[in-house]
């Protein structure tokens, strides 16, 4: 059984946002919520600062404080390592997003789905057609699933997720620089190993004791 | 909370978190779930569920029945009702009771059943018998701390996780459980027993005012996150008004000043009366601030 | 994707051409019962990102599609009154009604004069389709020499010194690394390669792999984000002062290491060129054509002599020719230099010493010079360095000296044009195998390259000043400017009077999404300029010039709504892989039916030109355009075709029989050789980076002035043939009070003004620290007494300010203030636009004097006093 993970190569990355609006579309997510985002932010003083660019979405933790938190079983860690929210389950309480060091993980409710793309002018017929292609269930947690449902259906065709779009999670292919890089990290010879290898890849924030699945190289 | 500039409100989506969007994360970001909004919820709960299980351990060592009864429907109805309105989904509140070996909710969800039926033996028993008894202490010292305790398990949060959490939620469970009862007895007529309880409600008054400041200490020394979340709950534009007023002023100064009139148990109804609702004030503010003030750690740092 | 449900009767995916920027990358979307819901890359093309990938703000177009704010049916200003905050005081009109409004009015400006109907576009294909066709869709009117085209969204702060030089120097366009081979790379003021500019996500993915492999980049910007912000190195820089740092490098280069690649200049430059005292070249009387030394035979020869082996061209050489004395102007280059110290470039740039010797010693140790690299099979230079600029150094009063330093810089190592140099965008477009559309560079006079395709006038060969000026523009005058400042400078009626400009007052604008009144410069100069005109706009909102000045405002599709066929054709050089890189073609399909009545406007110019009487002469200059001679393809007089349908011919003239299958596809591909990725080295042409004609020009503009009697502030020194320091108006307006100099940037984010108003980039915008704020040096902020999320004002010396809410950083440099893109937007049909961000462009005075006196180049820097209120 493969264990999905991603590299994403910060120097690569210019901060076009792509990853997080190709996420937005992917899942009809309303205004307001993100399964991706782009923390920017500087480090050093002047002259020799420099800006520091950290594109960041659920890390599938192997040990995620989530997980941990949730009473019902809802949140659980798919044998694929994908961190995932059985939405018949969750009950709403937010233990997990209180928990999660993160804070990736978003909860849905009837004001988040009332929210209009265009405020005060109604729903734009793109977003009524997304709450049927992708239901959102209100009183749930979402989060990132690691685009799962493509996961499974590219492998369920045969393909292989990081290397054929139809399997790969949509952020992964919206890079324009090529900066996320997605595969199996059980695989010694997959890309996303060589990369944590070669380039020394680091978890962000790994002093929270959660293992995050998602890398960073420099 | 800071006024927003008109500037700043057209061109920011408020999270209600203080941050603009480009912040978040980026610097120390407050705990939103459990206070804001429909999160206020989640804040009565816990106290409620800590102030009957506080009431109904008190009241076991008195023996006092309305005590008991009081605190068992304090802590289910009120604590564990608003839990459930609180939830995204209240018809599914029972699947709570299925992660107990991980989740702390969930553990807690099955200390307040337990304590429900145990209660409700005690109750109609009316039996104070030594096994009994101490399976219901335990059980209430549980609920008292359980508010606590799935927050202190937080470790993104240093202002919930640090050491003094705990012991600070016990005290502060029992002090406010004595004061009602205290109260009860009070009212019901009995002067002599209220004044007896005095030495206790000194006790514990100190206790509690110690814990405080231990937990202000120890949080503001743990790390830069919880210092910033100390800071906060002193400087902050809302939050500095309750922790003066609420959690110093109602629920230290007051309550020390009627505890020193009434010191010896030179007790009075009315004092005790104000003093009760001074504490209650009190520790609903103490709560209100550390669950406010919960900062996560920014994410953004040269790795 | 997997969650469908019975009501899902269509889900497909189309392949178009991204049109939110006018980069023009390769995209394709999803498309749900109709509606377009999902935008990302095409995977099998180069033309933008990695893989399928694309920038946010091309995801987020679908957003324009969707937006309700959009005008449905045309509509007509009732309130006679303009100006900013005047209600219009809409009313829907039928198309018919606004249709012949618009040709009755444009038939009678014609019958007089046809100059005084002005077009503009917007460099953003959200709203523009074909954009390059509407400079000849104006010669149809009968208007030349596109005085009369004003510029649009891109504004003036655009390229007018960079494509002058672009054009002169690789017949193109605009400049980049070339990327695959490059190792070592001066960014000044762009963004190339991190976000903006031209063929951005291309430039990007060849930036990061190029990153990837070690390349270093070396960014000299007045902030470190964008570009510096990802640098190697950031170098903070007072804007316009780079051409000082260039000079200095250029004196290392070539006086203090002595290290240049000699066979270069002598066989592609005209240093070799001689000159007299005067500075002028020493021409053959009979052929007028340059004169050069043969060093091997000692004797003075034409510059084209085919006898001359490149190493026989004379750098240095005392001689005399007819009695005169001469010498290579490459000897006046070496002495210019000397001058130029670090030293002396620090005091003016800020930049340490130090830093400048660093990177000077760093540029010559990385290029190279003598090597050779082998690809495909052929030899080339490898000159692994390179120097390029865009937008924002180019900027300034002295544009035409900053572009020209940084050139120089590149040139004396010979990294043009050549594997790991610095390059043009393809000069050269071969046809599409089977095909018939090929364009090919020329060499002109004196060997310099006329490019094979340009927006405006050619820069090659060069017009001398001359008067009277016949339109609006002026250009008779500003030769130099590839559009005109004139229209939008302050003093516009007193330089059209003085340079004899008769009965052009214009009096009726014809626009394609442009927002002109608020992203040049000074508002109330634009709107006094203009207010007068009638003014008809294509646009798919109503923006804050509509909402001004406009008339007519017609409803324009969206380009996911587009069939335009044409939209990169010609564009190989504007669009196309600067790199080593096949060949990509893109049509713009359409994904969408068009919303309500709207018509792109395409169709609109058709159908305009038609009722005008000017349909045949636009037939005729587009056979001549795509060189048709194919009978059967060929547009008639007479034919009323759709654009769509003049489509169909073009097409099937372009690709011949595989023009089905592109039509499909979506885009064309075929190889690119090698030859013509390095078109250069086999091409005898020669850079004209000793600009001797500007020593005429000067002479032709002074006589002009004083015979006109022109009073008017210019710097003539500028007219000079070797670049030179000048200081920016900018900082000649700087004193104790207006003591910091404000300067915009581009955010990857935003394409003028037109992406504030996509609510899926509105939304990241606000997560993003530096889009809708002013940013400045933390420790600027201190001494001034503001904090993050304060509110300032910056005020310029002529009274006009602008606030905004604070970010500091620390990669700013302590005398400057950005604030990015074109914020501050009014407009009530764009209701998400609305109040974003700060307007910059507001703050840049239009007088005369704020402009490059050569190139028309608006200052880009103001001097202004910051303060809370």
């Amino acid at each position: 059984m493969p264990r999905w993970g991603m590299v994403i190569d910060v120097k690569r990355c210019i901060a076009c946002w792509g990853c997080t609006i190709a996420c937005k579309e992917e899942h009809f997510l309303p205004p307001g919520v993100f399964f991706n985002r782009v923390l920017i932010g500087e480090s050093g003083k002047f002259p020799s600062s420099s800006k520091l660019i950290y594109p960041i979405l659920c890390n599938h933790c192997t040990d995620a404080a989530c997980v941990e938190a949730c009473p019902t079983g809802a949140t659980y860690v798919r044998e694929d390592g994908i961190v995932a929210v059985d939405d018949d389950k969750c009950v709403g309480c937010r233990a997990c997003l209180v928990a999660c060091p993160y804070q990736q993980r978003t909860y849905y409710d009837q004001k988040t789905k009332d929210r209009e793309y265009f405020p005060g002018q109604g729903k734009t017929e793109m977003e009524l057609l997304g709450e049927k292609l992708y239901p959102l269930k209100v009183g749930t947690v979402i989060k990132c699933n690691f685009c799962s449902e493509r996961v499974d259906a590219g492998l369920k065709r045969g393909l292989i997720p990081g290397k054929d779009d139809d399997a790969t999670p949509a952020c992964v292919n919206a890079c324009p620089v090529g900066a996320r890089i997605f595969g199996d990290l059980d695989d010694p010879d997959s890309e996303v190993n060589h990369l944590i290898m070669e380039k020394k890849g680091k978890q962000l924030r790994k002093e929270f004791g959660t293992e995050p699945a998602v890398y960073y190289i420099d | 909370m800071k006024e927003l500039n008109e500037l700043e409100k057209i061109m920011f989506r408020s999270s209600g978190n203080g941050l603009k969007p480009y912040e978040w994360m980026v610097l120390p970001t407050r705990q939103q779930q459990w206070i804001d909004d429909k999160g206020i919820f989640l804040w009565l709960a816990f106290f409620f569920s800590e102030i009957g299980a506080g009431l109904y351990f008190v009241s076991m060592f008195y023996e006092y029945k309305a005590g008991l009864i009081l605190g068992w429907l304090i802590t289910l109805v009120l604590g564990g009702f608003i839990h459930v309105l609180y939830l995204g989904k209240p018809m599914r509140a029972w699947r709570m009771i299925m992660k107990p070996q991980t989740s702390e909710l969930s553990r807690g969800i099955w200390i307040i059943g337990i304590y429900a039926v145990f209660g409700f033996l005690q109750m109609v028993t009316g039996s104070f018998n030594i096994v009994l008894n101490t399976i219901s202490g335990i059980l209430c010292l549980l609920i008292i701390s359980h508010g606590f305790a799935t927050m202190n398990v937080v470790r993104a949060l240093p202002a919930w996780s640090s050491t003094m959490v705990l012991p600070l939620s016990i005290v502060s469970g029992i002090w406010v459980g004595q004061q009602v009862l205290q109260f009860m007895v009070a009212v019901s007529g009995s002067a002599a027993m209220a004044s007896g309880m005095e030495i206790w409600a000194e006790t514990f008054f100190f206790a509690y005012f110690l814990c405080v400041l231990l937990y202000a200490w120890g949080t503001y020394h743990s790390d830069d996150i919880g210092k910033a979340s100390i800071v906060m709950q002193a400087t902050d534009d809302e939050l500095k008004k309750i922790t003066w007023i609420g959690v110093g002023g109602l629920g230290i100064v007051l309550p020390l000043l009627f505890t020193l009139i009434m010191w010896g148990g030179d007790t009075n109804g009315v004092l005790i009366f104000l003093r009760l609702a001074c504490v209650f004030a009190g520790d609903l503010a103490l709560r209100y601030v550390i669950m406010k003030s919960a900062l996560y750690k920014p994410l953004l740092t040269r790795q | 994707m997997t969650y469908k449900t019975d009501e899902i009767w269509e889900d497909k995916w189309v392949n178009t051409t991204c049109g939110v920027c006018y980069c023009g990358c390769a995209a394709r979307v999803r498309v749900v019962n109709g509606m377009p819901v999902k935008i990302e890359g095409i995977k099998e093309s180069t033309m933008g990102g990695t893989g399928a990938g694309l920038c946010g703000k091309g995801i987020a177009g679908l957003m324009y599609y969707h937006d309700p704010s959009r005008i449905k049916k045309p509509l007509r200003r009732t309130n006679p009154e303009k100006g900013f905050g005047v209600d219009p005081k809409w009313k829907e009109i039928e198309w018919e009604e606004a249709l012949e409004e618009i040709s009755t009015r444009m038939k009678k400006i014609m019958a007089d004069n046809p100059n005084k109907i002005l077009f503009t576009n917007q460099t953003n294909r959200a709203s523009d389709g074909p954009h390059n066709h509407l400079y000849f869709y104006a010669k149809a009117f009968g208007i030349p020499n596109n005085g009369n085209f004003i510029i649009g969204g891109g504004s003036l702060h655009c390229g007018n010194a960079a494509h002058m030089l672009g054009g002169l120097i690789h017949g193109a366009w605009s400049i980049a690394p070339d990327w695959r081979y490059t190792n070592y790379v001066l960014k000044w003021g762009s963004s190339k390669g991190t976000g903006s500019g031209h063929s951005a996500m291309t430039n990007a993915r060849l930036r990061a792999d190029g990153i990837r492999r070690g390349l270093k980049e070396i960014v000299f910007d007045p902030m470190g984000n964008f570009a510096g912000g990802k640098a190697t190195q950031w170098v903070g820089i007072l804007p316009g002062t780079d051409t000082a740092v260039g000079l200095a490098i250029a004196n290392y280069i070539l006086n203090t290491r002595g290290e240049i690649d000699e066979l270069y200049l002598r066989a592609k430059t005209n240093f070799v060129y001689l000159i007299r005292e005067d500075g002028t070249f020493v021409r053959d009387e009979e052929t007028d054509k340059p004169l050069v030394y043969d060093e091997n035979e000692k004797k003075i020869k034409l510059f084209d002599d085919p006898s001359m082996a490149f190493e026989d061209f004379a750098l240095e050489a005392d001689c005399e020719y007819k009695g005169e004395k001469c010498r290579p102007c490459f000897m006046a280059l070496k002495e210019h230099l000397k001058k130029f110290t670090p030293e002396w470039a620090s005091k003016i740039s800020t930049v340490p010493v130090a830093t400048i010797l660093d990177v000077a010693k760093g540029w010559v140790d990385n290029a190279q010079i003598g090597s050779t690299i082998t690809i495909e099979g052929q030899t080339f230079p490898y000159r692994p360095v390179s120097s390029v600029t865009f937008r924002g150094s180019q900027g300034h009063s002295n544009g035409i000296h900053q572009v020209a330093a940084i050139d120089l810089i590149s040139q004396l190592v010979g990294a043009e044009d050549v594997p790991g140099g610095t390059m043009g965008w393809p000069s050269i477009r071969r046809k599409y195998p089977g095909g018939q559309y090929e364009r090919l560079p020329k060499v002109g006079k004196d060997g310099v390259i006329v490019p094979s395709v340009f927006y405006s006038h050619d820069p090659w060969p060069v017009h001398s000043p001359s008067y009277p000026c016949t339109n609006s523009g002026c250009v008779e005058f500003w030769s130099h400017s590839t559009l005109s400042h004139i229209p939008y400078v302050k003093e516009k009626d007193y330089i059209q009077e003085k340079f004899g400009v008769k009965n052009v007052q214009p009096e009726m604008i014809f626009g394609i999404s442009v927002n002109f009144l608020i992203s040049q410069a000074d508002w109330s100069a634009a709107l006094d300029n203009f207010k007068d005109c009638f003014v008809v706009q294509s646009d798919i909102w109503v923006n804050e010039t509509d909402q001004a000045i406009g008339d007519i405002i017609l409803p324009d599709t969206c380009y996911l709504e587009k069939d335009t066929w044409s939209s990169e054709i010609d564009s190989f050089f504007f669009n196309g892989s600067p790199s080593n890189e096949d060949w990509y073609v893109h049509l713009q399909n359409p994904v969408a039916k068009p919303i309500g009545e709207s018509r792109d406007f395409m169709n609109v110019y058709l159908d305009v030109a038609n009722r005008v009487g000017v349909l045949d002469k636009y037939h005729d200059l587009l056979n001549d355009y795509y060189s048709i001679t194919d009978e059967r393809l060929q547009l008639k007089h007479g034919e009323v075709l759709t654009w769509k349908e003049i489509g169909e011919r073009v097409l099937e003239w372009v690709y011949g029989d595989d023009k089905e299958k592109i039509q499909e596809q979506g885009f064309a591909t075929w190889h690119k050789p090698i030859e013509d990725v390095y078109w250069r080295w086999n091409m005898p042409t020669r850079c004209p980076v000793y600009m001797e004609f500007l020593i005429h020009d000067r002479r032709a503009a002074e006589k002009i002035i004083k015979d006109t009697g022109f009073e008017l502030e210019m710097d003539m020194d500028q007219y000079g043939p070797l670049p030179n320091w000048f200081w920016p108006t900018s900082h000649k307006e700087l004193d104790d009070e207006y003591d910091l100099l404000a300067f915009s940037y581009r955010d990857v984010l935003h394409t003028n003004n037109s992406t504030f108003q996509n609510p899926l980039v509105d939304e990241v915008s606000q997560m993003s620290p530096y889009t809708f704020t002013i940013t400045l040096n933390k420790g600027l902020a201190d001494k001034k007494g503001f904090k993050d999320g304060d509110i300032i004002w910056l005020e310029n010396k002529y009274g006009v300010k602008e606030n905004g809410i604070v970010k500091t950083m620390e990669a700013q440099h302590p005398k400057v203030i950005g604030i990015c893109g074109q914020g501050g937007l009014w407009a009530d049909g764009r209701p998400i636009a609305k109040g974003k961000g700060s307007n910059f462009c507001k703050l840049l005075p239009s007088y005369l004097r704020h402009y490059d006196p050569i190139t028309g180049n608006i200052e880009t820097s103001v001097a202004v006093k910051v303060y809370k209120d």
